[in-house]
């Protein structure tokens, strides 16, 4: 039992730290359809910025300068690189994105080095918040889900109940007639790119000092931040929520069950044959963890392309 | 048209030659860049052409290289299927899983349908490394080249042959097809999915079509590969592969036929060539992919196209200042920045530091580029590759100058040329 | 695209004055390695490792009065990478190939080199494995011109599991956690079959995906269930630090044996919570003689850092490739390859750790083990903390050593 509801707990703050990754590349792709390759490059120099910070300015100040940080390069790579590009094509700017997230990995293994560096939590937060049975669950990872919380509550509130949150929100729907209406568009755009890249290096500089700090970040989280937008609905900002938690929660329940399909099949009298056939059939669930986003994905693809919360069709 | 078909049999016989103009190891690059310019082109004729752009296109050239490999240790190479046509079978591989993906993805277009080809791949990718009957598990299946025909395929000129034979047929291929009628519909379906639709095609039909065809044709590059390599392992799945060839095409430029087969060869002699000689080389790449998207959208056979217009227009004595300063702009920016990139790889690696640490109070010691020490604190370290860039910021100038100068001249031109009046046959 | 070392050059010079043999060919050894992309840090150490070596063999004269010329690729970190600059270091007239940091990159040479062996008799070439430990490279993929100078999944696991025992720190119920492909799953084999040897019951057995989980929480949620006193696994980098981080977390007081837990930036990234687990390894200088700190300070003289993880290993086996280079005499001035490798099937090595040799059955090279926990009273710090590697046991070759595989049926030229 308890195993189950660590389980469930651990699925659902994986999840909410794929949000805080995802919540700004959703806004993104639905405000200017640019599929930016990059966004786990930020997840990944919001982390090594505060890594860099925290020599210098104590871990709580490096968690709240890092981010501000990486939106500053957001920014300066929305206004020089990405509205040259924006003419040409959606293509273009794609691979412009992917470019520049070989540069981003390249340039830190430059300046950093290749091994994982010695990016830790301060031992202030390093206890454990409560235990079940033999086993614990630490803090850090309940202010992680809490500050994923309280990004996604101010979010919410921003887009919703501001000026500025109704200006961004119909520059995402209509974005020419929101120029027509004197609106500057640019700087709206300017503006969420910039956001979008600080929220990720938010999550960065987090997840950085639980989980490991080293170049190859990115790629790690890189596709699954995709399969949340996708799963989530292009824009929609609650449906990023709901997919991340769908896939944090799936993932880690998955690897608790050892049975496969031929198990399933046992049930109503084909296991044996299962079993000969081997291949997919006799693959435990618990190895296929890593995959069922995928199989999701292409499953709400088909089924309902728009995603959990978008537009049908 | 003819002036074309001279040039590309030129090219063909070139090419041919290849084996005895170079070395061993230069020669086993050039079958790489074959296959890598056969994989652009099929994946051209989806994005290009039919203009779906497809992330996960990969998943058909792995697919049709390990129905390759399967094929041939089964077969054997002998009997019905001989070592030279085992592209065949990864032709077979590609069409029919490309058949099955391209149905179910597009359905959808757009964004959705490269994000359901993205999905597929990535899908493809991670079940992979769990079958490992089909796919070998980590190193993969290997099989080899058994003789067929008088030849023993042992030695890389044979290989060479046999992947210039391929290359060049399916390339032939590729552009009769541009010349039918399905491929005009092809074009139809870049410009104008739902006119086609309404003069009474089978968008859905069509769309698949293409997209095994562009399958097919990439599975001959899996199964060239697998005749190359004489291996087969999943990471051939990977995505950096399908974004590898995405970048090729687009690199290359799509209006034109060659463009992206052009874009491989010298994106993979690129990393072919540079990946012994620096550790940062995959920075560099990242640096070109940005600035040909930034400074050249139509890809470099764009770039060529401007430049043969400029040199009809204003003859090749006055445009060749303008090339030579371009060219010199973008090799003198190229080295600058090289040198500085290299400087600071160095200045950070993890000996030069651990060199630091172990004499902290000494001056910092000189780092070895081009076999010549550079002092971190010697003023002349520095002032190099500033120099460097900024005589390629001058040269840039001066370059773009010369063009509106040219520019200016011909509006001149215009303006001051006689006016020649048509008299009509009035009757006097 | 070759790189040649400053030195090889310099004395090539010298000799070149004054040499009189104009025939003779110098040997060439090719490092086909993983230098760029995400692996790239374990290809760079073996890349410092083998010129460690080769500047010492050429400062004692080189082989046959030429020096050795070192040849540098990048393989791209893939098979096909490898294949390609397999067939680069082919045409340059390379003869001995090093590689050793992944398994699959190393079934692809070992594979290469047999089928291009097969087809130029005459021009043979030699694969020097320093570090690829999956167990079918000396089983079904055995090959006379393959020789490996690491350890293997059986071999580490029974070191690990008598260096364990020794410390009493097994207990009797073990879980195995490892990677899911063929040097995880040997792994999980190996520890299957030590049972009996280190008396323990493995409760629960687990594959995962490699390198792609952030999240091993319900992993060890699972370990937490099963109610195990010992986790033995062979992951490595990101997988092994993420596993013992997230049983730090939830407070898992179970003691982990690994395999790679010496891999530079684990003990940094790990800190307090690596302290009291073991790992497997070839070289601790605390457990060998006089030479093993002489080794250390020579090598960190000439490299800048201590010889950890797989540089001591690859080390010696490159001064076992030297010891039988100076034993194999030129034929027609240059080096028969079949000469050096049937030299090689009987070289012995006295290291600091114990003496090394070659089985000829399987060319495994039978080499002394050292398992090690990580302590604060270690002789030699680690990544700048304040811990390091403290012996245990140290296993010589014979004891170390695990049976050949039934499954290598070797093919011997002649």
């Amino acid at each position: 039992m308890e195993q189950f509801l660590f389980s469930l707990m651990n699925g659902v703050i994986y999840g909410l730290l794929l949000f805080m990754v995802s919540a700004g590349l959703t806004l993104i792709f639905g405000m200017m359809g640019v599929l930016n390759f990059a966004h786990a490059s930020f997840y990944m120099l919001g982390a090594y910025f505060a890594y860099t910070l925290q020599g210098m300015l104590g871990f709580w100040l490096a968690v709240i300068v890092s981010p501000l940080l990486v939106g500053l390069i957001g920014v300066v790579v929305e206004r020089y690189f990405l509205r040259r590009v924006h003419r040409h094509g959606h293509a273009h700017e794609l691979l412009l994105t992917f470019g520049l997230s070989f540069i981003i990995a390249e340039s830190i293994k430059l300046f950093y080095g290749n091994y994982p560096v010695d990016y830790r939590m301060p031992p202030s937060l390093d206890f454990a918040a409560f235990s079940m049975g033999a086993t614990q669950y630490p803090a850090y990872r309940l202010l992680m889900g809490g500050i994923a919380i309280a990004m996604f509550i101010v979010i919410y509130l921003l887009l919703t109940r501001t000026r500025v949150g109704i200006v961004v929100r119909s520059a995402i729907h209509r974005p020419s007639m929101a120029e027509a209406l004197g609106h500057n568009v640019p700087l709206v755009f300017m503006g969420v790119f910039g956001a979008g890249a600080a929220l990720a290096g938010l999550a960065g500089a987090v997840a950085g000092a639980f989980y490991t700090t080293n170049p190859n970040m990115a790629l790690e989280l890189g596709v699954m931040v995709f399969v949340v937008v996708v799963v989530g609905g292009l824009g929609s900002l609650v449906g990023a929520m709901l997919a991340s938690l769908l896939i944090g929660i799936m993932t880690s329940m998955a690897v608790a069950v050892d049975s496969s399909l031929a198990d399933l099949l046992a049930l109503f009298g084909a296991g044996e044959w299962a079993r000969n056939v081997g291949g997919l059939m006799t693959l435990n669930l618990s190895s296929l963890a890593a995959t069922l986003p995928f199989a999701l994905m292409l499953l709400i693809l088909l089924v309902r392309p728009g995603g959990l919360m978008g537009e049908k069709g | 048209m003819k002036k074309t078909l001279y040039c590309c049999l030129a090219g063909t016989l070139l090419l041919a030659a290849l084996p005895l103009l170079l070395s061993q190891g230069l020669l086993n690059a050039a079958i790489q860049m074959l296959i890598a310019a056969l994989f652009a082109s099929a994946y051209n004729l989806l994005c290009g052409q039919a203009g779906m752009l497809s992330f996960g296109h990969a998943a058909y050239f792995g697919v049709g290289a390990f129905a390759t490999v399967h094929a041939m240790n089964a077969i054997g190479g002998t009997g019905l299927l001989p070592t030279p046509l085992m592209p065949l079978a990864g032709a077979v591989g590609g069409l029919l899983f490309g058949g099955i993906a391209g149905w179910f993805a597009t359905q959808r277009s757009g964004t959705y349908f490269a994000m359901i080809t993205l999905a597929i791949a990535e899908l493809v990718h991670s079940l992979a490394p769990h079958l490992k009957t089909i796919f070998g598990g980590e190193a993969g299946i290997s099989t080899m080249r058994m003789p067929a025909l008088g030849l023993n395929f042992g030695s890389t000129t044979q290989v060479y042959y046999l992947t210039l034979v391929w290359v060049v047929v399916a390339m032939a291929l590729l552009y009769l097809y541009t010349r039918t009628p399905l491929g005009r519909l092809t074009l139809g379906l870049r410009e104008n999915r739902h006119r086609l639709q309404f003069l009474g095609y089978n968008v859905h039909g069509l769309s698949t079509l293409v997209f095994a065809i562009s399958a097919m044709f990439s599975g001959i590059a899996g199964g060239l590969q697998v005749l190359s390599n004489e291996s087969a392992n999943y990471v051939v799945f990977d995505p950096s592969l399908s974004a590898a060839a995405v970048l090729n095409t687009y690199i290359g430029g799509v209006q034109v036929f060659l463009g992206p087969a052009f874009g491989a060869a010298l994106m993979t002699f690129f990393g072919y060539a540079i990946s012994d000689l620096t550790r940062s080389w995959l920075l560099y790449q990242g640096i070109l992919f940005v600035l040909v998207m930034m400074f050249m959208p139509t890809g470099l056979s764009g770039l060529i196209a401007i430049a043969a217009r400029l040199c009809t227009r204003h003859g090749l004595g006055r445009v060749l200042p303008v090339f030579l300063l371009a060219v010199a702009s973008v090799m003198l920016a190229a080295s600058g920045l090289a040198f500085t990139i290299e400087l600071l790889q160095r200045l950070f690696s993890q000996e030069y530091r651990s060199l630091l640490q172990t004499h902290p109070d000494a001056a910092w010691p000189a780092v070895m580029l081009l076999d010549q020490p550079w002092r971190p604190g010697a003023p002349l370290t520095w002032s190099v590759p500033a120099l460097l860039l900024a005589a390629s910021l001058w040269c840039y100038r001066l370059c773009r100058r010369r063009l509106q100068m040219l520019c200016v001249y011909d509006e001149q031109m215009a303006m001051t040329a006689p006016v020649t009046i048509q008299h009509g046959e009035d009757a006097a | 695209m070759k790189k040649l070392t400053l030195s090889g050059v310099a004395i090539a010079t010298v000799l070149a004055a004054c040499t009189m043999t104009v025939s003779a060919a110098p040997v060439k050894i090719g490092l086909v390695e993983t230098l760029s992309g995400p692996q790239a840090s374990s290809g760079q150490s073996y890349r410092t490792a083998v010129r460690y070596v080769v500047e010492q063999i050429n400062a004692a004269g080189g082989w046959n009065g030429e020096p050795i010329q070192l040849l540098e690729y990048d393989n791209q970190g893939g098979p096909s990478g490898a294949a390609d600059k397999l067939k680069a270091a082919a045409a340059d007239g390379v003869q001995i190939v090093v590689q050793g940091a992944s398994s699959a990159i190393g079934g692809q040479i070992t594979e290469d080199i047999r089928k291009h062996n097969l087809r130029n008799p005459g021009k043979e070439m030699l694969y020097i494995n320093m570090g690829a430990e999956a167990l079918e490279l000396t089983g079904e993929k055995c090959n006379f011109y393959h020789f490996r100078f690491a350890g293997n999944a059986q071999v580490r696991t029974k070191s690990l599991v008598e260096g364990m025992k020794k410390a009493n720190a097994l207990g009797t119920k073990v879980y195995a956690i490892n990677q899911n492909y063929s040097w995880g799953q040997d792994m999980q084999q190996a520890i299957l079959d030590n049972q009996k040897l280190g008396g323990y019951t493995v409760v629960d057995k687990t594959l995962h995906d490699v390198n792609k989980i952030q999240d091993f929480s319900p992993y060890v949620a699972k370990i937490a269930a099963s109610g195990a006193d010992t986790v033995i696994t062979g992951n490595w980098s990101n997988d092994l630090l993420l596993l013992m981080k997230a049983s730090k977390s939830a407070g898992l007081k179970a003691r982990y044996g690994t395999v790679y837990l010496d891999q530079p930036g684990n003990l940094a990234n790990a800190g307090e919570l690596a302290e009291g687990n073991f790992v497997a390894h070839t070289f601790n200088a605390e457990a060998g003689n006089e030479d093993a700190e002489q080794f250390v300070q020579d090598y960190l003289a000439k490299t800048g850092h201590i010889p950890v993880f797989v540089e001591p290993q690859t080390v010696y086996g490159m001064k076992m490739v030297a010891e039988a280079l100076t034993h194999t005499p030129p034929k027609d001035g240059a080096l028969d390859v079949n000469a050096l490798a049937k030299t090689l099937e009987t070289t012995r090595l006295s290291t600091p750790m114990g003496e090394m040799s070659m089985r000829a059955s399987d060319h495994q090279a039978q080499l002394p083990m050292v398992v090690s926990s990580v302590s604060r009273d270690a002789k030699h710090k680690v990544d700048g903390t304040d811990m390091g590697f403290k012996p245990v046991l140290l296993l010589s070759a014979e004891q170390a050593s695990t049976p050949v595989q039934s499954s290598c049926k070797m093919k011997r030229p002649d």
